[in-house]
């Protein structure tokens, strides 16, 4: 089939489309970029400060446990849920999923988390480990960003 | 709606792009910033973009159809589905509106598909986690959408003037 024989295929085109960033291009690219901050400082601003780090487990969209990490410190948990295994382990400043039998293994990558919002979830397992507390949020930006 | 070989044929190609593009942007360690298992970026947003204004936004619809539920299969994984249904009929939506401005180029449609294309997956998964954690990287996210849309949109328009010269642009 050459290129030419396509203009028949489709519905034809009213306007041939512009291709050229123009100024209401950057207006959207205001727009999304307005969304972002706003967003940011809703979502993060939200986050409770200068209370301890505290692990909330949840399985199946409900709160299961409540670990602060300072009293949790050195100990592993098991969770079971969804006919997976999930290992946790915890510092006093991080948690992360030592092993899991899940077959995506989305959770063990993921890796250690050490700041308030941040969260490790198990689609498989349905558990999300989220962060909440510690200390302003800003600096993952920066890490995210930078 | 009726559809001819040709148009069925192009459809197929379209499809088959669109899910290699699935598969190429799954190598991209996207999770690395966000640990959501089933986001991701959007380059296969491309073929929505290219198709939806060489054949119309009812075939690019099935099109995009075509290409989660195969996506899906593929991926033997239907946790993903619904993340890829609902990012993608995000995009498609925002971007069939935004097309219509005639002030907008191909760049600031990408633009705002991708970021409705994250905005829809991150609702995709507060819904099937039932929790509203992942709501913490969606300002990330939008920030990625500035990226992957000027991105997508370059990559239209390089395709839309190199078919230019074979007057398919010209309808
Ligand atoms: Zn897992």
């Amino acid at each position: 089939m050459t290129l030419r024989s396509w203009r028949k295929v489709g519905t034809p085109m009213n306007t041939s489309p512009k291709l050229r960033p123009g100024l209401w291009d950057a207006l959207v690219v205001l727009v999304v970029a307005a969304l972002a901050v706003s967003c940011g400082w809703t979502v993060w601003d939200g986050q409770d400060r200068g209370t301890e780090l505290t692990a909330v487990v949840s399985v199946d969209g409900a709160e299961t446990e409540r670990l602060p990490l300072k009293e949790a410190a050195g100990t592993e948990r098991t969770i079971h849920a969804g006919g997976y295994t999930l290992r946790l382990r915890l510092t006093e400043t991080e948690i992360w999923v030592e092993s899991a039998d899940c077959p995506t293994q989305d959770c063990v990558h993921t890796g250690h988390i050490s700041r308030g919002g941040q969260s490790i979830v198990c689609l498989p397992a349905r558990v999300i480990i989220q962060l909440e507390g510690g200390e302003r949020v800003d600096t993952g930006v920066d890490a995210v960003i930078g | 709606m009726k559809l001819t070989t040709k148009q069925l044929t192009l459809c197929g190609i379209l499809t088959t792009l669109a899910l290699a593009l699935s598969v190429a942007e799954n190598q991209i360690p996207l999770s690395l910033a966000i640990p959501i298992p089933g986001i991701k970026l959007g380059l296969a947003n491309i073929v929505t973009v290219f198709a939806l204004y060489v054949l119309g936004p009812a075939q690019a619809v099935l099109i995009l159809l075509a290409r989660c539920l195969l996506g899906a299969v593929f991926a033997g994984n239907m946790n993903a589905l619904l993340f890829s249904l609902m990012g993608g009929f995000a995009a498609m939506g925002v971007m069939i509106l935004l097309s219509r401005l005639r002030g907008l180029s191909v760049y600031g449609v990408s633009i705002g598909g991708a970021a409705a294309h994250n905005c829809g997956q991150i609702a995709a998964a507060v819904l099937s986690l039932g929790n509203t954690a992942p709501l913490y990287y969606l300002p990330i996210l939008l920030g990625v959408s500035l990226l992957t849309g000027a991105l997508t949109g370059l990559m239209a328009a390089c395709l839309f003037r190199a078919l230019a010269h074979t007057d398919l642009m010209k309808g």
